[in-house]
Parts: C-alpha cells; structure tokens; sequence
C-alpha cells in the first residue's frame, strides 16, 4: 500500500473512530493493533507492550504525578482561591486581570517543568475553577490555561527542547537561551489579547465590584501571595542553585505545598486523599494517553505512514522560503495527530541536511519548530492538551467548548511563528550572546 | 539455484541524523550490494519504532528482523551482556577488545548468550572510549573520591568502588545536571556527540580515555527464525558487512575524536590525558566488581574468565 | 442475571480498591526524592536507589488505576456527537466500544506474556548500582491489561442494560 494512502486511512480513521466518544487512549492503541495486523504482520504487535514498558518505566515522565499533586494540595488546602483573591483586588482595574495573572502563572510554571501535561493539568486544577467562580467567560479560561500550559515547551527547562537538541545535534544550551526571548513574546501575546477582548467585551472577565475595597484589606490580601511566593522559589530556586533536578523539584514543590497546606490547617487526612485520588485520575488519564500515542507513532512509523511526506520534502527542487515553508505545513500537519517527539525522531533527521543545505540556522529553526510542537499541542481534534484539559474540567462543559476555546490562541501562535520567521534576530540573538560569553 | 528477494526491517541504536546511523545507512547498502540488490534493509533511527532498549524483545518477538543494539541494556537479565558490550577498565584498545570476539572466542560466547534468547548475534562493531566530562581536573583516582557522578550500568558499580557517589540520570538531564552542579561528573555520548550538545558550555574538563568506557562494543543481533532462512550467501553478506563497518567506524571515530578535542580547546576546555599507569591501577582494583557482577552466572563467570584470561596475556593484568 | 450483576459489582469493587491503594504510592515517590535531593545537597552522599525506586512505582501507579478510570469515565474522549446522542443509542454505542477495549486488551495480554515471562524466568534486575528486579513490573502488564478486560466487560454490560432500559432516568444509572 503506498506511503499516501496510509496516510490518509489512518487519518481517516483516527476522526472517525475519535467521534463515536471512545477514549483517546484507546482510540490511538486499537488504530495501531489494526494497522499493524493489515500493512506489518502480528509479529510486530509486541511493540505495543514494549512501548508501554518504556511509558511505564519513564523517569522523565515521572514529573507528572509530582506537579499535579503539588497542584491538587494547593487547590484543596484553599491557597490558590486566597492567591487569587489577591489578584481580583488587585488587578481589578486590569481588564481580564485574572487570566493576565493566570498566563503569569503558567510563565513561572513554564520555568518549573517542560512537561506539559503536568503544567496543563496542574494549571487546570490551580486556575479553572478560581476563574469560573468568578464567573470568568468558560473559553476565556480554558484557552488562557491550554495555551498557556504550553509555554514549558519553549522556556527552558523543556525535554521536547533537550530531544531536538539531540536529534539535532545543536548545544542543549542555546537552543534553551532561544526559547526564551519567543517564549516572554507568546505570554505577552496572550495578555494582549486577554486585556483587549476583556475591553471590548467585560461581560467576558467580570471584574470585582470597586471602590469599596480599602487599602488595608488589599494590604492584607497580600498575605496570600506568602505561601505560594515560598512555594515557587523553592522549586524554581532548587533547580536554579543546582540542589535538584526539574523532576526533583517537583516533589520538593509536594513538600512546600504540604507545609504550606499544614500552616492553613488545611492538611487533613480527607483533603490528602482526596488530593491523591484527584492526582492518580489526571495522572492515570495523561499516561494511558502517552501510552497510546507511542504505540501510534512507532507503528506509524514502521508502516512508513509519513515516507510519501518526507520524501517530498527530500526532492524538492524550489525557493528556499518555499523549502521552510513546506516543512513547516507538515510539522502542523503531522501534529494533528501525532506527539511531538514521535514528530521530532521521523522529521528531524529528514529535515536537517536541507536546512544545513540551505544555509538555515538550525536553533532558530529549533525554534520555529517548537512553536509548532505548542501548535499541534491545542489543534483540534487532537490536541493533547486539549485532552489532558478535559480531564480536569467541571460536569457540563464538553470537548466543543474546549475546541472553540482554543481557536484564537492558535490564531495568536500562528502570528508568533511568522514573527519569527521574518524576524530571526528575535530567537538568535540571545543563543549569540551565549556563545560569545563562552568563547571570552 | 536463484537466491530469493529478501527484504528485513532493521533498527539503528542511534538517532537517525548522527554519524553512527550514516554508518547503519553503510551497512544496508553494502548488504544490498553484496547480494545484487536482492537483500533489502529497511532502515530506521534508534527509538523510531521501539526505545533502543526495547529493540532486544521486539527482535526477539519478530517486530523486527534485525537491530544494532548495546548489549549492556540486557545485562540485568542475561549477565555475560555485561562484559561484551563494555568494561569499565577494560580492554584499553579497541583491536584488543575486537581481537578478544575474533581471536578468543568472544563472538562465540556472545553467540551463545544470545541464542538462549532465540536470537542470533552476527558480529560486534567495536570502536574506542568515551570520554568523561568534569567539572573539576582528574589526574588520579583519588580525585574523583567522593564525588558525585552519572554513571550507568556496570560503571555505575565500578565507580562506586572508588568512592563516587553515583546517580543514574536520564541522557537527556546531564546537562543541566552539569551546568547547575547537581553532579560533578558525568559520562554521556562520544567526544563528538557531546560537543554538539554543547558540553563545553557547563563542564570545563575533558578527560580522555574514559576509564568508565575504555572500549566499546555494539552488536548487529538478528531474529534466529528469520536469519535461518536466509540462503548462506546472504549470512555471509551480513557478517562481511558487519565486520567492515566495524573498521570504518572506529577509524572515522579516531579521526573524528581529535577533530572534537581539538574543538574542546579551542572553546576554552581543558582537556587531560590520563597516565597510562592509572588506568592500570584502576584495572586491578575493577577487577573484583567485574566477579561481582558476573555473579555466579555459568557463562557470565566464562566470559569474564576468558577476558581476564587474554588481559594477562596481553600484559594488561599480572 | 443475578450472577452477571455481581460480576461488575465485584470487578468494579475490585479495581476501585486497588486504584485508591495506588494512589498512596505517590506519597512514596514523593518522600524517596525529597530524601535524595536531601541526602545529595546537604550530605553529600546521593543514594543509589531513591531515583530508580520512584521510576519503578511510576508504572504500578497508573497502570492498576487504568480500570477503575475506565469505570468513571476518567479516560477522556471526544464527547461532541456521543453527548447528543439519545441515552439508549448511547448505550448501544457504548455496547459496540467496551467490547473493542476488551478485544484490544486480549491482543495485548497475549503479546505480553511472552514478554513477562522471559523477564520473571530470568529474574530481570536493572543492573544499576542498585540492581533491583525489574520483572515485576513486566509481569504487572498483562496483570492490570487483565483487569482492564474485566472492567470492560462489566462495561459492556452496563451499556448493554443502558440500551435496553427505557424512560426518561435511562443512561444515568451506575454500578458502583
Ligand atoms: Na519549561
Ligand atoms: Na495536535
């Protein structure tokens, strides 16, 4: 069966089988069993129990129950209401000043974790129902904290950024110091665009009621900036003195938010059950998805499902701009439905000679590339953190709801990765200021 | 008789993109070529279809015919593993090593050690060290008491005999790990790998030759069923080939290797030679982790036994 | 009927203990990392085993829970058209997907009994500094895979009697 036409079967399938409410995880895992048997031969089935040993046993994916426990402790020992209590007193002359503060939010947990199924589920259980309680737009607030989960992508530390370093074979370092510089330009995209639309439209972000509010109850509201203020310098504090890894911080980010929790006298026995109970669901729900998705990817790979793609893009014979511009469309294309280091492992190696070929500088094309990672992270229909968002949502608000939320963030990410397309000195200017620091 | 067309699935242990999997690309190529373009390999990256340490029971499973593996990824379940994949201490030269599979009986014993699995070993790509990249200058074994290092494997026993605390991060933190001081120490890649990813921006020594890898040894491993219904002159297409890549990559890795020091210097890095003597200091103390870790494994105490055995010979134990 | 009822219920029962069991574990992994992180900074002596005992719960942890979320509709999915369908023709929907989880499920356990049988037969260690026994954790994926194929048939005939039942409360009933 030619490479296309696998392709599009499994595309095909994938939406159909999607829409009739299976689960994702098992969407993904009963796609590949089929394909294997019809285009492999069933010898190659047990690559879905090595796939799932590999999830099972994955240090890196370890961060995951540790930030969202930390985050679900916080959530139920009341901290993160009084936190944003704080910021509804404060920021009540800031249209959206709640999603604004939220994007804030997702920076500094960008700074923490480069997972982002840990920073979406845990900004989901921190955020959401702080926002919808305050009667924020549900869409608003879902897509501030889906595309805002994102970020950890490109600000540094990120492990989708350490794989295309590798596959690469460009310094871990620069590519980290590029993200920076485009990583603080989406967040301030997505605060634009939250004060604008909270302008145009109040009812959206509703703010709380004015002029009331004395000087001194918001002096005293600043006492709920305390704990969660301590709680992020340590974590961003002990992986920037070196004292742990961004995995380990995570679990000394547990301790502060259990302390925390023991200093509000919240930390009962039925808040920690229920904080474990709620951390095993996102948890369990994020990895039976990654589950799904390797087996996916490697059978799509083995079945050569993207070869008709790569090999196009080999024998192109065109403009250079054209060359950037077709790998790009498949990057998104390929992200609709594939993870990103599935993407990263089959595109990489295919892409890089072209652009050593063409003169392109590899990190700002890392970078590009990683705005298309975050692209394909909340592109409907597959977006997986539009998924790990689902998990975390209240009764009665369903996947329409999470897709139309995120449209005009991708609309947001999309006019960032052009920015950076025209204007490459965004991304490489401070990698530059790396290596002269180095070399002197 | 006409020989049939063949065609397997195989895959790398590295990254497609990198110079080991140019070499894979190699291989395949020469094997079509030996057969009259009747064998086909179907090549993937390390990690594409299966994690490279999973490439060991898909092959087994028949997912796939052929894989490039490290052998050490089995050590846990099948011993001998260990020492034919590397040692810490161990040979010093790669010939040394190559010429323990050729020479010794190692090819056999390592044949023997995989056919229990239903698998068939074809033959070793054996090349040099890697290197060790610190924070802080090594001239002896002394220095590296009690400091704290990313070993894995068997080196990670091994340095702990000497006193290093030994943590067993992922490849992907090293890195940060160096950069923040969460280790002092670390083994990663080859010379070259390792400066692209940059290590000279968070690690101010390189020591050469790593004593954790002296030597190294990849294997080309093919599922039992399907390399025996291969016709012989495609057998002997895979180990013609397979020995071949095995000198061109270690010399390429020789010459690439001073290309990638010299790059080190230049940034700024100082590189240390090792003594000869205190690599041969340290092999007499390895010596007993290596027993410990052969255990009271029959083939793993055979196969140390015969590797010692060959180092005396050569002079490089009393 | 009767027996058929007290399969789910027991099935149901049994996956829901052993998820709340799991989720103690994080507590584990937790306190073995704020101890290595303890032990290395401030004593400066890492252990060998703190890192490799909390990947190693990682796959027992979510693994055994995978059943139970199956019952509480914990494994999201796609809900736009499935929402809007009538609860009968949802149950009947819901009779035709279990069946293909717990089809899947079969194929899997099949394929991964090899695979834990060569590590248990060999007693599988890490061959880290630690060296613990890795089997274990081969041998739990056709354990909780199993306990996923009986919570998808429990399922399946809880979406059967869904698509039978009629009125208006159809479809919100739930065994647990
Ligand atoms: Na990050
Ligand atoms: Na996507």
């Amino acid at each position: 069966m030619s490479s296309g036409l696998v392709l599009s079967l499994m595309f095909a399938s994938l939406l159909l089988l999607l829409l009739s409410g299976m689960p994702l995880a098992f969407v993904l895992i009963t796609l590949a069993v089929v394909f294997t048997v019809v285009l492999w031969g069933s010898d190659a089935l047990v690559l879905s129990v090595l796939q799932t040993y590999d999830v099972m046993t994955s240090d890196v994916l370890l961060a995951i129950p540790l930030y969202v426990l930390m985050a679900s402790v916080l959530q139920r020992s009341g901290i993160i209401d009084a936190l944003y209590r704080a910021m509804e007193l404060w920021f009540r002359r800031l249209p959206g000043g709640l999603a604004v503060g939220t994007v804030a939010i997702c920076t500094v947990m960008a700074a923490m974790t480069g997972i982002v199924g840990a920073a979406v589920a845990a900004m989901g259980i921190l955020a959401l129902p702080s926002m919808l309680r305050r009667g924020y737009d549900e869409k608003l607030a879902l897509g501030t904290i889906c595309a805002g989960g994102t970020l950890g992508i490109l600000i540094p530390p990120s492990i989708i950024t350490i794989v295309y370093a590798a596959t690469a074979q460009v310094s871990v370092g620069k590519m980290f110091a590029a993200g920076i510089v485009p990583g603080m330009v989406l967040a301030g995209l997505y605060m634009s665009y939250i004060v604008i639309r909270a302008m145009l439209n109040p009812d959206l972000a509703p703010r709380a009621a004015s002029d009331e509010v004395s000087l001194m109850e918001r002096l005293a509201s600043l006492k709920s900036l305390i704990l969660p203020t301590l709680i992020v310098f340590s974590v961003l504090g002990s992986i920037y003195t070196g004292i742990a890894t961004p995995t380990e911080a995570a679990a000394v980010g547990v301790l502060g938010a259990l302390v925390s929790a023991a200093l509000q006298g919240t930390c009962t026995p039925a808040n920690l059950g229920a904080a474990a109970m709620d951390t095993l669901r996102v948890t369990t729900m994020i990895m039976w998805i990654t589950i799904g998705a390797k087996i996916f990817v490697s059978i799509f790979t083995g079945t050569g499902g993207a070869d008709s793609l790569l090999s196009f893009i080999d024998n192109l014979e065109v403009n250079r701009w054209l060359v950037l511009l077709a790998m790009m469309s498949i990057l998104v294309f390929l992200g609709l439905f594939l993870d990103e280091i599935g993407i990263i492992l089959l595109c990489v190696p295919v892409f890089m000679p072209i652009i050593h070929a063409f003169g392109f500088d590899p990190i700002w094309f890392g970078v590009l590339f990683l705005i298309t990672a975050q692209m394909a992270y909340i592109t409907p229909p597959f977006g997986y953190t539009l998924f790990y968002i689902k998990g975390v949502l209240p009764e009665g608000i369903g996947m329409g709801t999470v897709y139309r939320a995120i449209l005009p963030f991708l609309g947001l990410q999309i006019s960032a990765l052009v920015l950076f397309l025209l204007f490459p000195d965004l991304v490489t200017w401070l990698p530059d200021q790396l290596s002269q620091r180095l070399t002197h | 008789q006409e020989n049939p067309e063949v065609s397997w699935r195989m895959q790398a242990l590295w990254d497609a993109g990198t110079t080991p999997y140019e070499f894979e690309q190699k291989f395949v190529a020469r094997v079509a070529e030996l057969t009259d373009g009747k064998f086909t390999i179907r090549l993937f990256g390390g990690g594409q279809l299966v994690p490279s340490s999973g490439a060991f029971e898909a092959v087994r499973g028949g997912a796939f015919e052929l894989m490039k593996t490290f052998d050490g990824y089995e050590a846990g379940a099948i011993p001998a593993f260990a020492f034919t994949s590397t040692v810490p201490f161990g040979f010093p030269e790669s010939d040394q090593y190559e010429a323990w599979f050729y020479e010794r009986g190692g090819l056999d014993m390592a044949r023997e050690a995989y056919a229990q699995a239903g698998l068939f070993y074809i033959a070793p790509t054996v090349y040099g060290q890697e290197p060790i990249h610190a924070t802080f200058p090594i001239h002896s074994l002394d220095d590296i008491k009690g400091k704290k290092g990313r070993f894995v494997g068997l080196s990670s026993a091994v340095m702990g005999a000497f006193g290093v605390s030994t943590t067993p991060l992922p490849t992907a933190e090293v890195y940060q790990a160096l950069e923040k001081g969460v280790i002092d120490f670390a083994d990663r890649g080859d010379l070259t790998a390792n400066l692209e990813a940059g290590l000279d921006e968070v690690a101010n020594y390189v020591i050469v030759p790593g004593f954790h890898q002296p030597t190294t040894a990849t294997s080309y491993v093919a599922n039992q069923r399907a390399y025996d219904r291969l016709p012989d002159a495609y057998k002997a297409a895979l180990e013609t080939a397979a020995r071949e890549i095995s000198v061109s990559l270690r010399q390429h890795i020789v010459a690439q290797d001073a290309v990638a020091l010299e790059a080190f210097e230049e940034r700024g890095v100082n590189v240390i030679h090792l003594e000869p003597e205190v690599i041969t200091e340290g092999r007499r103390e390895a010596v007993d982790a290596w027993r410990q870790a052969a255990g009271d494994n029959e083939l793993a105490k055979r196969v140390l036994q015969s590797q010692v055995a060959f180092m005396q010979e050569l002079g490089l134990l009393d | 009927m009767f027996i058929l009822h007290g399969y789910c219920r027991a099935v149901t029962c049994l996956n829901h203990w052993l998820a709340v069991a799991a989720s103690l574990l994080v507590f584990v992994m937790v306190g073995a990392i704020a101890y290595e992180v303890v032990a290395r900074y401030f004593f400066d002596a890492p252990t060998v085993w703190a890192l490799e005992l909390s990947t190693l719960l990682l796959g027992p942890y979510f693994m055994l829970a995978g059943p139970h979320l199956l019952h509480t509709a914990g494994h999201v999915n796609v809900d736009i058209l499935h929402s809007k369908l009538p609860a009968r023709l949802a149950g009947w929907v819901d009779a035709v997907i279990y069946p293909l989880i717990a089809v899947i499920c079969v194929i899997v356990i099949d394929q991964s009994i090899p695979v834990a049988m060569n590590a248990l037969e060999s007693r599988e260690t890490s061959f880290s500094a630690w060296n613990p026994p890795v089997w274990p954790v081969k041998v739990l994926i056709p354990v909780a895979f199993l306990l996923l194929l009986l919570q998808a048939l429990a399922e399946t005939w809880g979406a059967i009697q869904r698509g039978l039942k009629s009125g208006p409360d159809a479809g919100t009933e739930a065994l647990s």
